[in-house]
């Protein structure tokens, strides 16, 4: 009687014990992902377009490579991203391999965002005909972010 | 006087010291100016008179370039100044 009293509490041990066994492990707590850092996109230039005219916007609003004489030239320079900037146009007439600088002007400014920048050039007495170049320039780099050729004719 | 990218004369290129010129930005508080680099016998006066049609302009080129001048007097060839529109 002892004996079956006994096989009778220790099967349904016996059991529960086999059962935890095959439970499967606690889960582990997800891992914490780590707080994604953007680092904001350094000032660079998205766009330059040549005209005669611009709009409120600072934008040209009819695009062209070709001018008068008496025009006054207009580049629109749009640039993207943030922080200091330091933006340089360089106009050039150039003739054969050589080259005369006509003008270079700069803007520096803070960026928190997209902008729309105009360098303007004029000449009284006229444009002498010929073939032309912008050159747009960030911060002290060497060569242009941007080049753009046109005509006076 | 028409000057070449290396700042020498070139009498085989138009003149374009008539040229004028300007910048502006969507961009708040955006400052702009042009680059001058300085010539042998250049003074801050004879820019001035050069940029602004009157040399005694020269503290507003001074004023915008305390960050490499320290004596209006004392100015040096290949300094690259910068000039304030006129105002």
């Amino acid at each position: 009687m002892k004996k079956l009293i006994a096989i009778t509490i220790a099967l349904p041990a016996i059991a529960i014990l086999a059962c935890r066994k095959s439970e499967p492990p606690p889960p582990t707590p997800a891992a914490v992902p780590a707080p994604v850092t953007t680092l904001p996109a350094p000032v660079s230039v998205s766009g330059v377009a040549l005209g005669t005219t611009l709009g409120p916007d600072k934008r040209v609003t009819a695009a062209t490579e070709a001018f008068g004489a008496k025009d006054t030239i207009y580049a629109s320079v749009e640039t993207a991203g943030t922080g200091h900037a330091r933006l340089r146009a360089r106009w050039s007439f150039v003739k054969g391999d050589k080259t005369a600088k006509v003008d270079e002007t700069t803007i520096e400014f803070d960026s928190a965002g997209p902008a729309v920048n105009e360098f303007h050039i004029a000449k009284p007495s006229g444009w002498p005909k010929g073939d032309y170049k912008l050159e747009v320039f960030l911060g002290d780099a060497e060569n242009p972010a941007a080049t753009r050729s046109f005509k006076v004719g | 006087m028409t000057d070449g990218q290396d700042g020498k004369k070139d009498d085989d290129m138009p003149d374009f010291s008539d040229v004028k010129s300007g910048a502006s930005s969507t961009a708040p508080g955006a400052e702009v100016f042009q680059i001058y680099e300085v010539k042998s016998g250049d003074s801050l006066s004879r820019i001035a008179k050069s940029f602004y049609g009157n040399g005694n302009a020269w503290k507003t080129i001074f004023d915008a370039n305390t960050d490499v001048l320290k004596d209006p007097n004392k100015i040096f060839p290949g300094q690259k100044l910068k000039i304030p529109p006129k105002r």
